[in-house]
């Protein structure tokens, strides 16, 4: 073989079981340095911290042949997120809503919750993800991940409260998604049992930062996504290829003859031989071509096919045959000819290393997989193969159930469209106060003021002394707010700093937890803020917009808020003012305001 | 301790070239070294030197001092 450039070994450490988190960022760097075939964009909107699904869903992508550019969404906001999408040109969102997440450690909560809370909780689960599906309607493919739990059930029998809710929940968001033909559920509970849930979970970053899986959890995640969105778009198959000795049966039928290849599901190795044989049926089943292509005489594997008394496939399983001594790249062009489909959607199944290596060289568009010589490793060698077929959903039958379904859901839509963003909001029955220079908050205001990156106008930071001083000084007010809706309080999570000078107040920082981004909270302060100027004699506010690495989702936030630009800097830095008397932007309507010291 | 190893993965993961990760590297300094990639870099950290950061340290080694203080005495601890 010629020596190996750089990216074939690139792709080498993409598909090793046993490539570390920085060899796999290295090579997809090195990968997404060429030239891609074919680049989606993938969005990925969550109620937990993900941010390594993204380096997983590249690595999967580039292995089926795309490359993947992730946008990633604000934090447990999918309506909002998919907005963003759309116009960011996403072709592809993932939904992670995450059970623990739900409310604070809810599943620690839960037995303590009164039941008519569930029952709100689960209805707003249901109304926001709907509306999510909804305007992801024009999406290739959305992913939502199912609920699992974090811990496991003291109850012996497993069937504690957490599993109830749990499975109730789970249904809902099924239910919701079975609406959407373009909706896949993943689950997520089954990816959590093929890692092991002590494998799966990083209970460190969980309850320092809202991160609860490892590598390992979203690295299999990533993978059953990019196979469900058949590698983004980069194949869709459609025939599997088998040879015959050593494939679809133990030994070779030319020298034990056609009564003695191993086939019994009783003894093995023929059991094995036996149990992949009921597999590749069901792939048949599932609307799968298949397809004979082995180096044998016609008569032998006749006869096998019509004879043997353990065959699972027969004769007329196959949709055609090339039972010959040609080489087996010619057969496959003639095959895909004779089927009129694209030499990329064939699957080749052969246990002959010689043959798999010919067939990848001469035709690398086909999918060429090797029966491995570990015999034990056999079935799930073909349960991945199915998932080649089958990941993607769709065959003719269950196209037709997925239009069942979908006209169902549409007319429950009808009924359900009056909820909308707003309504939703107004559900939720949010809650701000905003509170001035109280002294209790000024520890809570300057760690904020440390944390906030995203939405901080201008990352000023400020030490607990530095806020005691500013509260207790008569020429700054320090205004903190406090969140709350029908879930309970999400506490001190926004602060404004204002210094009066004269006839003129300066905003010189605002700034939000991104757990309250996204329903209003954000400009619902500024009337009260506006009115306690003017009462101090105040004409002119003005405020500053200060670029940081982070933080240009408010770039144009005072925009938003009707300030005029005064000046800006060629750095992007913007001063912005506007006459106390003419700022009339009203404060959200779903929004219940209150006010304390 | 390896230091050209430690620098090789903070610049993987920093995304920024190996050569301008050194002692004056922190959160404050690399534009990439957000609260999110932190996370990556502890799980990258802890893979390469096959060591277990604790969760006390685990967040606040936010500067490549720090990282190496910790990296150093895990290291050793597990020689």
């Amino acid at each position: 073989m010629s020596t190996r450039t750089d990216p074939d070994e690139a792709l080498a450490v993409l598909a090793a079981d046993t490539s570390t988190l920085t060899q796999l960022l290295r090579a997809i760097e090195t990968l997404e340095q060429q030239p891609q075939e074919r680049t989606v964009r993938v969005g990925v909107s969550a109620s937990a911290t993900v941010d390594l699904l993204g380096v997983y869903l590249r690595r999967h992508g580039l292995l089926a042949g795309t490359g993947v550019e992730i946008v990633p969404g604000n934090f447990d906001d999918p309506i909002g997120d998919v907005e963003r999408f759309r116009a960011a040109g996403v072709r592809h969102v993932v939904l992670l809503p995450f059970f623990d997440g739900l409310l604070p450690s809810f599943e620690a909560q839960l037995p303590n919750l009164e039941p008519g809370a569930v029952d709100v909780l689960e209805e707003s689960l249901r109304s926001r993800y709907r509306l999510a599906f909804e305007a992801a309607r024009e999406m290739d493919s959305v992913f939502v991940g199912s609920f699992h739990r974090l811990g496991s059930p003291v109850d012996l029998g497993g069937r504690d409260v957490v599993a109830t809710v749990l499975h109730r929940f789970d249904a809902a968001l099924r239910e919701e998604a079975a609406g959407f033909s373009n909706t896949r559920v993943v689950d997520t509970q089954d990816v959590v049992s093929t890692v092991g849930r002590r494998a799966a979970f990083d209970h460190r970053f969980h309850l320092r930062s809202r991160a609860p899986y490892t590598g390992a959890f979203l690295d299999e995640l990533a993978r059953r996504i990019t196979a469900g969105a058949r590698g983004f778009g980069a194949h869709f198959h459609k025939v599997l290829v088998l040879d015959c000795d050593n494939t679809l049966w133990g030994g070779v039928v030319g020298e034990d003859s056609p009564t003695g290849v191993g086939l019994s599901p009783h003894d093995h190795p023929g059991s094995v031989y036996w149990r992949v044989q009921h597999q590749i049926a069901a792939l048949r089943h599932e609307g799968v071509l298949l397809a004979l292509c082995t180096k044998n005489n016609p008569d032998d594997v006749d006869e096998v096919l019509d004879r043997h008394p353990d065959m699972v496939l027969r004769a007329e399983d196959f949709v055609a045959t090339r039972i010959n001594w040609d080489d087996k790249p010619a057969n496959l062009r003639a095959l895909a000819t004779e089927l009129g489909v694209g030499l990329d959607s064939m699957v080749f199944l052969d246990d002959s290393p010689f043959e798999c290596e010919a067939v990848r060289q001469q035709l690398p568009m086909v999918t060429t997989v090797q029966v491995p010589r570990t015999l034990s490793e056999y079935p799930r060698v073909v349960h991945r193969v199915a998932e080649l077929f089958l990941a993607g959903g769709t065959t003719t039958d269950s196209r037709d159930k997925t239009e069942q379904y979908r006209r169902r859901a549409q007319a429950q839509q009808l009924q359900a469209r009056s909820v909308d963003q707003e309504t939703y909001l107004a559900s939720l029955q949010l809650t701000v106060e905003l509170r001035r220079d109280l002294p209790g908050d000024a520890a809570r205001v300057s760690e904020l003021s440390q944390k906030s990156n995203q939405f901080n106008l201008t990352t000023r930071r400020y030490s607990t002394a530095e806020v005691e001083r500013l509260v207790a000084s008569p020429e700054h007010a320090v205004y903190s707010l406090v969140v709350g809706d029908t879930f309970g309080s999400a506490g001190l999570t926004g602060a404004a700093v204002l210094r009066y000078d004269g006839d003129r107040a300066y905003v010189e920082a605002f700034f939000l937890s991104c757990r309250v981004i996204g329903r209003g909270v954000e400009t619902s302060v500024w009337p009260q803020i506006v009115v306690d100027a003017i009462e101090r004699g105040c004409h002119e506010l003005h405020a500053d917009f200060v670029p940081s690495a982070k933080n240009t989702q408010v770039a144009d936030f005072y925009d938003r808020l009707g300030l005029h630009v005064a000046t800006e800097a060629d750095d992007g830095s913007r001063s912005y003012r506007i006459d106390a008397h003419d700022f009339h932007t009203p404060p959200p309507a779903w929004i219940e305001m209150s006010s304390l010291g | 301790m390896d230091e050209q190893q430690l620098s090789d993965v903070m610049a993987t993961v920093l995304r920024v070239p190996a050569e301008e990760i050194g002692p004056g590297s922190s959160m404050d300094t690399v534009p990439g070294w957000d609260s999110l990639r932190h996370l990556t870099l502890v799980l990258a950290l802890e893979e390469e030197f096959g060591i277990q950061i604790p969760d006390e340290e685990a967040g606040s080694i936010t500067s490549y001092p720090l990282i190496k203080l910790v990296l150093s005495e895990l290291v050793e601890a597990r020689a």
